[in-house]
Order: structure tokens, then C-alpha cells, then sequence
């Protein structure tokens, strides 16, 4: 069959009444979390699990993981068009890839010209998850057919790709990204060992033998950590809330954003589809460019359009570029594709290049769905934005101990264990600890997740070769991913040699 | 940065790194036929460890102490809720998910603010049994709700 019949098949199961629902709920929290400070899509995908696993628990497995994959993916790029709003009327950026936005968006809102960022925002996030749909349409095949040459050597050196590009970006010291990484693959051996059945780390305690769970890890380092964080340290009351006033963009406003959306777009596409590099980087590379290019540039600081319109677009590209990585090579690229990835997982269904074939409805169902789903979001967020606007307001007395009592249900709901609450608790304590001290923590939780798959690999590599470690430098593929690792790691060493500051990558 | 936190930090991954090379030498032989056990991967981790933190300590004596200005730190207020959400998942179990959640949710509340009892109520009231119901009744997950006698 063609990509084409596919990508029908994959809209008929995207206009399935349940999936519209699916997509639509998913867009609905997606644009809340985005909007809400203090939780991000991560934690805001991961506490949402268990619900999706609840309400497709009678549905066949396939039609059940689509559906659930659909919401998911849907709180992922719509916290994407909510993370704006939040930076252009308060000046502080629900999710850490709006931060750029704060800097034209606010002043924009300060002019009395919040409706027009705002729509101009939503008008660019649409256009870009279009550009990174078809994106994903026209790569998917060919890149998953690449992925099937791949033997377990290929596969090593991807993940180990993967790795060294979240951590050389993410934070300020790459030593301690490096160590998150390392301590993340450690925590990933707790466990029986998938290869020889023997169990590891595990001090007979039964509650170990599974190993420990990636959401209860994630939920703690990346929401409650946030929570922990803001009620030791609140310093004040937010400000005021700018008004919105008239929402459509005049003709001028359009016609100076329209080629920043495109740029954006593509730009954003692009660092999204590497894995590692992800939305905030996109926002900010976005942004620079724009600069470039403006004939104006010194507008920039005070309100011009094209500042929100390039990064909106950008981050928005970026959080579908990453789902390329995720499903042709089963390689989540950011933290919150490496969540997808374990939803996928729980329903036994292994993203990567034999997706397409194997479970053609879910991959091109999922698809198919981001266009309807980014479709509801631009309807949503033009004439319903001040109705989200109120969702700032939510005082955090009550919203800080709510986030707590959700995580304590998603993850009871999963797991159904004491000890996970209580791992829970001790995580948000290590993640509060760990990203106050400038430890990120994204790279602990992709590593968590990329951990056995990496072991796995590494391993049937090396009996192929009779233990031989030169097996990873003679395949010519193999070795390009590597040297591609290496450079990852080495050229922002030398960048900081130099005295360049680098762009952080935070959670995305 | 804290100079102190660092090293502290470079200490204990150094010492989970020693400590994951010496447990991992008690991992029993695999019957698998490879030379490649399920010890090799966990060594070779802990190693990586132990340098990344020996790197990592090298570096606190290198870079200035930085001066942050940090606000006040609300220590009791975040002691409070802390402790009272370990009871909370101590007792789940044991006293069911809307009793504990209802209480949990009352005491943080009032810990982040007192007074507005009403309020608090009612919020704490309609997301305990809001959520149990809608979860365990309606959606058909299973939540223990309330103690069993």
C-alpha cells in the first residue's frame, strides 16, 4: 500500500467518534498544562496514564493503544499552544520552550496587543503542525525501511546518540548532565535482567524485581519537584494579568508573520526530528534567526510579531519533528517522547521501524489524528483564549496540593503499591535537590527509559562478535552514529573553551 | 551553584558508583552461554560513575563559590505538607483513597493558607470523592475507596 492509502486508513481511524473525543480531551488538558505553571507536558502526559488506561481498558489492545497514544500525544503539542499564552499576558512562560516568547510577546500585551500575539501564536502553532505532519508523512517510510537495516551494533550506537545529545545540551555543566545520564542507565539495571533471567540489584525484595517505574520516577523528579520548589521558595504573587482585548490579527500583523511561521516552521521541524535538541532550543534558535533576518531587528525587545511568531511556530514544529525519532527508530529524543514511548510500551506495543507494519493503525492513526487534533486547538484557542487566560488565576494554595494529589493517583492507579508513593515522595525531593544545584533531570528519566533497551543491544552486539568491542567501529553505520555521539559531546566542550555561552535545554 | 551541594553530590555518586562495581561482582553466572553476562553493562556504568564524579569534585575547586541570593525558605510550611503526604501514602492503603485524600488535601491547604474553611472544604470534598467516583464508579478503575471493616 501507498503512504497515501495509509494516511486514509489513518484518518478513518482518527474520525472514529472515540478518537475524536480522545483528541479533543487530549488537546483540552494539553492547552490547561501548557497554560499552568509548574506542570509541564512531562509530568502532565505522565499523570494522565493511568486515566487513558482506564477508559480504553475494554477496547481490543491495538484500538486501545491508539486511542491512549492520540490523548497523549494531544497534552503533548496542545501544552504547546498553551505554554504561550502565559508568557505574553504574565511574562512568565508556563513551559520553559515559551521562555523566548516572553521577550516580544509581553511587550506586545503592554501595547494593549495581547489578542493579536496570542492569535498570531495559535495561527503559527496550526501552521507548523501542519508543516511537521507532512514532515512526518513523507519521512516516516523511508526512515523506518533505513531503521530495519539496523542490527543490534546499528542500535547501540543510535541510542548512545540519543543519550549524548540530551545530555551535551541539557544544563549548565555537561559533567553533571553526563552523570544524570549514567546514574539514569544504573537505575535502569534494578531488576530481573531481560537477557539471562537473573536478578540484579534487587536484595530479594519482590517489590524490585520489576524494576523500578519510570512514571513514578518521572512524576516525582519533574511535577512534584516543581511543586516542592515553588512552596519552599515562593518569593511573591504574580503580577497582573494583561488584558486581551480585540483577538484577530490585523492584515499588517499577518503579513509580517507570515514568513516567520514558515521559517519557524521548518527550523523547528528540523531540531525537533534530532534527538536531543527539542522544543526550547527550536524557540530559541528560531528567535535568532528571526533577528537575523528582520530588517527591523531592533524592534526585537519591543514588541514586533515576528518575535512570537517564529518561536510559537518553532516549538510547536519541534514537538512533531520529535515524534519522527520516536516512531520509525523507537528512539524517544526529549523526555516527554521517552513517556509516549513507555505508553506505547504498556500496551506491548514497541515503537520503531516494524510500527509501520506491524501496527499500521496506531502509528498513522496518531497521524492522521495531530492534524484534526491541531485543527481543534487553533478553533480553541482564537475565540476560547480568554477563557484560558482564567486558568492563570487559579490561586497555587489550591493548585500545588491538587498537583500532589493527582500524582499520588496517577501513580497509585498504575502501580498499585505504598512503595511507589513513597518513591514518589523521595523523588520530588531528589529532583527539587538535583535542579536547584543545576543537575538536569530530563536525561535521567530518558535514560531510565533507553536503559535495558541500550543494555540489550550492547549485549547481543557483543555476542555476535564473541565479546569483541570493535564490532561497534567496523560497521560502517555504527560508526558514524558514534562519531556523531562523540562530536555531540565534544563540540559544546570546545564552544565553552572558546567563552560561548551555550542555549540551555530544559524539560520538554 | 552550591560549592558545598556539589561536592556532596560528587561524593555520594562516586560512593553509588563504587558501590554498584563491588554489588555487581556478586550477580550470579549466567547460564546463557555468552560471554557477555548481566554483570558487564552495571561495571562498566559504575566506572563511568566514578570518573563523571571524580571529574565533577576536580571541578569544584576550580570554579568560584557563586553568590546566590536566595529568598527566604519556607522550611516549615514545606515540612508540613511534606510529612502529612508521606502519612497520606502510608495510609491509602489502609484507610482508602477518599478519607486520606480528603484529609492530605485539607492540611495542605490550610498550610499553604489558613482560614477560608469553606472553601477548603468544598474543594477537598469534591476532588476526593469527585475523582474516586469518576475513576473507580464511572470509568471502572480500581481505587480502594474506603476502609474495609
Amino acid at each position: 500500500m501507498s503512504t497515501l492509502q495509509f494516511l486514509m486508513d489513518g484518518f478513518s481511524i482518527a474520525f472514529q467518534w472515540q478518537n475524536i473525543l480522545f483528541a479533543f480531551v487530549g488537546v483540552l488538558i494539553g492547552t490547561a498544562v501548557g497554560v499552568l505553571p509548574g506542570i509541564g507536558p512531562m509530568s502532565g502526559v505522565a499523570l494522565l496514564i493511568p486515566v487513558t488506561a482506564t477508559i480504553t481498558s475494554g477496547m481490543p489492545t491495538e484500538a486501545a493503544a491508539a486511542s491512549s497514544i492520540i490523548l497523549l500525544a494531544g497534552v503533548y503539542y496542545g501544552a504547546m499552544y498553551g505554554g504561550s499564552t502565559t508568557s505574553i499576558l504574565l511574562n512568565t512562560p508556563g513551559e520553559s520552550s515559551s521562555v523566548v516568547t516572553t521577550l516580544d510577546g509581553y511587550q506586545m500585551a503592554r501595547q494593549g496587543r495581547a489578542g493579536a500575539a496570542l492569535s498570531i501564536a495559535a495561527i503559527g502553532s496550526f501552521a507548523a503542525g501542519i508543516v511537521s505532519l507532512i514532515g512526518l508523512v513523507l519521512l516516516a517510510e523511508p526512515l523506518s525501511n533505513v531503521a530495519l537495516q539496523f542490527g543490534p551494533a546499528e542500535y547501540f550506537s543510535l541510542m548512545l546518540l540519543g543519550l549524548a545529545a540530551v545530555s551535551g545540551l541539557a544544563g549548565k555543566s555537561m559533567t553533571k548532565a553526563l552523570m544524570m545520564t549514567v546514574f539514569g542507565l544504573m537505575l535502569g539495571t534494578i531488576g530481573i535482567d531481560a537477557v539471562s533471567g537473573i536478578a540484579r540489584f534487587t536484595y530479594d525484595l519482590p517489590i524490585l524485581y520489576s524494576g523500578l517505574e519510570f512514571l513514578t520516577i518521572a512524576v516525582g523528579l519533574f511535577a512534584l519537584g516543581e511543586v516542592f520548589k515553588t512552596i519552599l521558595e515562593r518569593e511573591h504573587e504574580d503580577g497582573t494579568i494583561a488584558k486581551i482585548g480585540r483577538i484577530l490579527p490585523t492584515r499588517q500583523d499577518l503579513k509580517e508573520s507570515a514568513k516567520p511561521i514558515m521559517r519557524g516552521s521548518l527550523l523547528g521541524f528540523f531540531i525537533g526530528v534530532l534527538p536531543g535538541a527539542g522544543a526550547t532550543l527550536a524557540s530559541f534558535f528560531s528567535y535568532i534567526a528571526e533577528k537575523k533576518f528582520s530588517k527591523t531587528p531592533e524592534k526585537f525587545g519591543t514588541g514586533a510579531i515576528a518575535g512570537v511568531a517564529g518561536p510559537e511556530s518553532a516549538n510547536n514544529a519541534a514537538s512533531g519533528g520529535a515524534m519522527i525519532p520516536l516512531l520509525t527508530l523507537g528512539i524517544p529524543g526529549s523526555g516527554t517522547t521517552a513517556i509516549l514511548m513507555g505508553a506505547l510500551i504498556m500496551y506491548n506495543i514497541q515503537p520503531g521501524p516494524l510500527l509501520f507494519d506491524d501496527h499500521p493503525e496506531v502509528a498513522w492513526g496518531l497521524i492522521a489524528s495531530m492534524f484534526v487534533g491541531n485543527l481543534m486547538l487553533l478553533i480553541l484557542n482564537m475565540p476560547l483564549v480568554k477563557v484560558f487566560a482564567k486558568i492563570i488565576e487559579t490561586p497555587k494554595k489550591y493548585l500545588l496540593p491538587i498537583i500532589i494529589a493527582i500524582s499520588f493517583f496517577g501513580v497509585y492507579a498504575v502501580q498499585y503499591t505504598t512503595f511507589d508513593l513513597l518513591l514518589l515522595l523521595a523523588c520530588g525531593i531528589l529532583g527539587y535537590l538535583l535542579v536547584k544545584n543545576d543537575f538536569p533531570v530530563a536525561p535521567l528519566v530518558l535514560a531510565l527509559v533507553l536503559g535495558p533497551m541500550i543494555e540489550n543491544n550492547l549485549r547481543r552486539a557483543l555476542t555476535i562478535s564473541n565479546g569483541e568491542f570493535m564490532i561497534f567501529f567496523t560497521k560502517p553505520l555504527s560508526l558514524i552514529l558514534l562519531i556523531v555521539a562523540a562530536a555531540w559531546l565534544l563540540i559544546p566542550l570546545m564552544l565553552k573553551l572558546k567563552g560561548r555561552t551555550i542555549v540551555l535545554n530544559e524539560e520538554d | 551553584m552550591s560549592k558545598t551541594f556539589d561536592r556532596s553530590a560528587g561524593i555520594i555518586f562516586l560512593l553509588i558508583g563504587l558501590l554498584f562495581v563491588i554489588e555487581s561482582q556478586r550477580i550470579s553466572e549466567s547460564s546463557y552461554g555468552s560471554e557477555v553476562g548481566p554483570d558487564i553493562f552495571p561495571i562498566g556504568l559504575g566506572s563511568i560513575l566514578i570518573l563523571l564524579s571524580a571529574r565533577l569534585l576536580y571541578e569544584t575547586f576550580r570554579y568560584e563559590a557563586g553568590t546566590k541570593n536566595e529568598g527566604p525558605v519556607k522550611y516549615k510550611k514545606f515540612f508540613i505538607i511534606f510529612s502529612s503526604a508521606v502519612l497520606y501514602a502510608a495510609l491509602l492503603e489502609p484507610l482508602g483513597y477518599v478519607i486520606t485524600t480528603f484529609l492530605f488535601l485539607v492540611i495542605a491547604f490550610q498550610t499553604m493558607e489558613s482560614g477560608k474553611w469553606l472553601q477548603t472544604l468544598v474543594i477537598a470534598t469534591a476532588f476526593s470523592f469527585g475523582v474516586y467516583y469518576l475513576f473507580a464508579e464511572f470509568l471502572g478503575g480500581s481505587l480502594p475507596g474506603f476502609p474495609e471493616f
